[in-house]
């Protein structure tokens, strides 16, 4: 059940110019939070951002001992660079959790599942990770940004997953391989890796690339899609991705969590 | 003293005159985990159509300087599922419903209308002939005042609940529009819908939004809006309104009453706060204690104007 509520700021973590850890209190949607799930963030009481800004929960962790929930975010526009600011204890207007969380239900110990992000699509994988290790549910990740500075949280994949188990992928070879995080994907699966599912978010590039290398392959999977949103709960229907049968469904309500063979990315 | 919130536009009447938007309140059953659905004036639920719409692809909408462009494209489940799958739960939790429909042409608003019938459990139709994201319909009636006329004669025609018309303030002069929904069986006015807008993208030279123009909602437009509802009120004072455009807080409502509306609709504000609307209900009645006002509508249509000089040269 989402929560409407002010939850203050813990602490913010910058990575660098633009990439920064927003620690809020957990409230009671911290406990709540599914991986894959999202909460609207409210940049300061002013007009300038007018609307909430949607963001996945990358974790529900502590900060010096108290519930936190962590944002993982890149200051690309007035919101996201303002939410960056705020000093310690500033409360921020918080909804949620909201939407479909990544398909967990049906995994057991036996499994195997891939992890696939790129650039600041990390972020919902954050808590999967964490999810996925407190179940014992054995998961290789795939990261890919443009440069060492764009892949975020190595830590804390690699303390969930094993560091065996994290690969990257970089544009200019910084960290790991040049190139692209799908042909990591690609390549491991001609190799003969075996997933159950594979869990991704990225930009719409990654995207579309997935969808052609999961069909092909024949894999169960679920995409974290991203949108603009007004509202983030069902009622603005900005935030649509169309389908495969022909209509638009609401990326913060059906989604953010969809399988990429109900979206037709050809009209994307 | 407690003050009287109810308001009466018409045989329309509200527990109090915080109401909520069409478009920006879902079919209201989003919002039970955020308000009591049953303490807000009424809401005015997302345009039904006779069959169901998917609306437009996207990109859909864009923020822009205190409010967003939209153009969704009236995605709604249509009147029949409305009907047997939103409208039962809608009663149940003691919500005043309002109907708002749509159409391409003047029959697909017949038939919303018939379909609806005399449903108790809807308290008015509100015809949305304002609608600038659509090619046919919407403003095809709202910027026409005699095909606005003959729309509004046939639904009157078609339902004897109170009828709402919904005005475009995409017009030279509002108060047209408005005498010519009135002089065809319009009971109640609400006025504004959003105004026609643009945004680019100045990289990839593109408008941000896939329909081109957008409808601009949000506190921008609250004075442009004001202002409509005071010319409507002058023009025709008898006719009650529903002021709608920007209102964000308790004295962005009293404006509007003052300005010559009977209640108002709050829009795109519940998108960024979707508890706003309840609250506002304990707030105007605080507001109106703090200044001993016994009944909140006598603040309708009290605006002071000063006498406007003529020029004076040399």
């Amino acid at each position: 059940m989402a929560v409407n509520e002010s939850l203050r700021v813990l602490r913010t973590v910058h990575y660098d110019a633009t990439h920064y850890s927003l620690y809020l209190q957990a409230g009671t949607i911290g406990p709540q939070t599914r991986p894959g799930q999202f909460a609207m963030l409210q940049a300061g009481d002013g007009l300038r951002p007018y609307l909430r800004r949607a963001f996945s929960v990358a974790d529900v962790t502590k900060v010096a001992g108290v519930p936190a929930m962590e944002f993982v975010i890149k200051a690309i526009g007035v919101g996201t660079t303002m939410l960056g600011r705020f000093s310690e204890g500033t409360p921020i207007p918080v909804l949620g959790p909201l939407g479909v969380p990544f398909p967990l239900d049906d995994l057991a110990t036996t499994d195997r599942v891939a992890l696939v992000a790129g650039g600041i699509g990390l972020a919902p994988l954050v808590l999967l990770a964490r999810e996925l290790a407190a179940r014992k549910i054995p998961a290789d990740l795939y990261y890919g940004g443009r440069n060492e500075m764009d892949v975020l949280k190595r830590g804390d994949f690699e303390r969930f997953l094993g560091p065996h188990r994290c690969r990257y992928a970089t544009d200019d070879g910084s960290l790991g391989r040049k190139g692209l995080v799908t042909d990591l994907v690609t390549q491991a699966l001609d190799a003969g890796a075996a997933y159950r599912r594979l869990f991704a978010c990225g930009p719409l590039p990654m995207f579309r690339a997935l969808a052609r290398v999961v069909e092909a392959a024949k894999l169960d999977a679920s995409f974290a899609l991203e949108s603009e949103m007004a509202c983030g709960f069902g009622v603005c229907l900005g935030c649509v991705a169309p389908t495969t049968d022909g209509r638009f469904a609401t990326v913060c309500k059906e989604g953010p969590c969809l399988p990429p063979s109900a979206i037709d990315w050809s009209r994307v | 003293m407690t003050t009287d919130l109810s308001v009466r536009l018409g045989r329309l009447v509200l527990k109090n005159p915080i109401a909520t938007a069409s478009g920006t309140f879902g079919y209201g059953l989003e919002f039970v985990e955020f308000l009591s659905l049953g303490k807000i004036g009424a809401i005015s639920v997302k345009g039904l159509s006779a069959r169901p719409c998917h609306g437009n692809p996207p990109p859909r909408i864009c923020e822009t300087d205190a409010g967003m462009l939209n153009a969704i494209g009236l995605q709604n489940v249509g009147v029949e599922a409305f009907l047997s799958e939103k409208l039962p739960e809608l009663h149940r939790l003691g919500a005043t419903v309002i109907a708002n429909v749509w159409g391409d042409t003047e029959e697909d608003y017949v038939a919303v209308v018939e379909r609806i019938g005399g449903d108790r459990r809807v308290a008015a139709i509100e015809l949305n002939v304002s609608c600038p994201n659509v090619v046919k319909g919407g403003l095809v009636f709202g910027n026409n005042p005699q095909a606005l006329g003959a729309l509004v004669g046939r639904v009157r025609a078609a339902t004897a609940l109170p009828l709402i018309v919904k005005l475009s303030p995409n017009v030279t002069d509002i108060t047209v529009t408005a005498k010519a929904a009135v002089d065809n069986g319009a009971d109640i006015l609400s006025l504004i819908n959003t105004l026609v807008g643009l945004s680019i993208d100045i990289e990839t030279r593109q408008p941000k939004i896939g329909f081109t123009t957008g409808g601009l909602s949000g506190p921008a437009i609250r004075p442009v809006a004001v202002r409509m509802v005071w010319e409507v009120r002058k023009a025709l004072p008898r006719v009650p309104i529903f002021g709608i455009g920007g209102i964000e807080t308790v004295e962005h409502v009293v404006e509007f009453l003052i300005a010559g509306a009977d209640a108002v609709q709050v829009g795109t504000a519940n998108f960024r706060d979707p508890s706003l609307s309840g609250r506002l209900v304990g707030e105007l009645a605080a507001w109106c204690e703090r200044h001993g006002i016994r009944r909140v509508a006598e603040l309708t249509g009290t605006l002071k104007t000063r006498p406007r000089p003529e020029h004076k040269f040399g």
